[in-house]
């Protein structure tokens, strides 16, 4: 069991150190967020439309868009130059693989949908309502969601010769479920309604990431066999 | 697989297509003709009996899909896959059928051709996902990585469905609630009506059976072709 968590361990330093040293993926995604957010404030007439009202939304297709970004490269670095081979042939299982890459994309985006929240708080002068605890609940649970389902498919989309572009057609219909929970929950905190009328849909952003996860781990090994 | 149990399969596909193709054309005939007109919403109701059926083998379809899938990477055996694209193709083609048919009747009785209604935003996803299954398999340069590549995302697919049933049911439902299968009252369907659906229930489950092996065997002949060219060079 230990030398699994040192195995898995050893893929997120891996994946983070490469992060560190390129910091493309990080950069991009940052980037992006903030940007969103301008474009947002000019696509929107805010004196019509209140941003505290569509924020929840935009939040969550920000973290979507953005994370597809960064996500969608997980694999781009490696099979550049054949080093994913040496990946899959180290003594680490293929699950070990999988839950190493995903979770390193999640210390990649936990920050930038903290980052997403700040910047729409700045930019819209939100109020984050009754439990900003909760909202970041929400966004690491869906954060992880998120990554477990587009690490297994950027997987599957850097084997095809259209490469990241497949990945929101196989990603977006999946991800309808972490979406309306997670959007429904950061809606209803954001207008001061109380913690409790979320915690279901905290739940079922837990158990999809939980089984999305699993099934990650479990296929991840049919997506690089050779 | 030989040839001979390709063209023996291709027979039986062919007849049960056939089959299946006249028994609709009496499905038609009889929703014209036969049946009694539903009170409240006339003649538009006559749709039901193409929709609920094409519903009904779209998620048979993608059922017996997801199923063959995740038998095709335990077990490897061709015959899986052949009968998982087979099906995928199947439940495509109905399910294009369900999604046609629904919002013709909907801007009718709802007065709304489309609406975020939970059974019709699954139907539309399960197309989408349908659709990923078939842009992955054939986007890579070794076909058995796009069988392995498809057989995932029909699994994924298929685990993600319950899910995604329970999410849009947040939205309040417009859709007609189930008439037929019902635990605690029996069908509430008029006897007429309840012996066409079932009729059509038949002839589209058996013109599907018909499609799945006639496109099962084309599979086999396209692998049989591709043995003997290679075997030719």
């Amino acid at each position: 069991m230990s030398l699994y968590l040192s195995q898995i361990r050893v893929i997120v330093w891996k994946d983070l150190l490469l992060e560190f040293r390129t910091r493309e993926r990080i950069v991009a995604m940052g980037a992006f967020a903030v940007l969103s957010g301008v474009l947002f404030n000019y696509s929107l007439d805010t004196a019509r439309v209140a941003p505290q009202d569509v924020a929840a939304g935009l939040i969550w297709m920000t973290l979507v868009f953005g994370g597809l970004l960064g996500v969608g490269r997980t694999f781009y670095l490696e099979a550049q130059d054949g080093a994913m081979q040496g990946v899959l042939m180290s003594p680490a299982p293929k699950d070990a693989v999988y839950l190493g890459k995903t979770l390193a994309n999640f210390t990649l985006l936990f920050p930038v949908a903290l980052l997403v929240l700040g910047v729409f708080w700045l930019f819209f002068g939100l109020d984050l309502g009754s439990s900003p605890g909760m909202l970041v609940l929400a966004l690491a649970l869906g954060s992880l969601g998120f990554v477990a389902l587009s690490t297994l498919f950027a997987a599957v989309s850097s084997g095809t010769h259209m490469g990241e572009t497949l990945l929101p057609i196989l990603v977006f219909p999946l991800l309808v479920p972490m979406v309306i929970y997670g959007a429904g929950a950061t809606g209803r905190i954001m207008v001061g309604r109380p913690v409790e009328e979320v915690t279901g849909n905290i739940q079922m952003l837990a158990a999809f990431a939980l089984i999305t996860l699993a099934a990650g781990a479990v296929l991840f090994r049919f997506v690089v066999e050779d | 697989m030989s040839i001979t149990s390709i063209t023996g399969m291709r027979r039986t596909g062919t007849g049960l297509a056939v089959v299946g193709l006249l028994g609709m054309m009496f499905v038609y005939w009889l929703a014209f003709f036969w049946v009694s007109t539903e009170a409240s919403q006339g003649v538009s109701q006559r749709i039901f009996y193409v929709h609920v059926p094409a519903a009904w083998t779209t998620f048979f379809a993608f059922g017996l899909c997801a199923l063959t899938s995740a038998m095709y990477l335990w077990l490897r055996d061709e015959r899986l896959d052949r009968a998982a694209v087979a099906a995928a193709e199947g439940g495509m083609i109905f399910g294009t059928i369900m999604l046609t048919t629904g919002p013709l009747w909907g801007r009718i009785a709802w007065g709304t051709y489309w609406t975020w209604e939970p059974r019709l935003t699954l139907t539309l996803l399960l197309w989408f996902i349908f659709l990923g299954y078939f842009m992955v398999r054939s986007s890579t340069e070794n076909p058995e990585k796009g069988k392995r590549f498809a057989a995932v995302v029909a699994i994924v697919g298929a685990l993600d469905i319950p899910f995604i049933h329970v999410s849009v049911l947040w939205f309040r439902s417009l859709h007609p609630q189930p008439v037929v299968v019902r635990p605690e009252d029996g069908p509430a369907l008029p006897g007429d009506m309840l012996t066409l659906l079932l009729t059509s229930l038949a002839a589209f489950t058996v013109l599907f059976l018909g499609l799945f092996m006639l496109r099962y065997a084309l599979e086999g002949l396209r692998r049989e072709l591709d043995v003997r060219a290679r075997a030719a060079a």
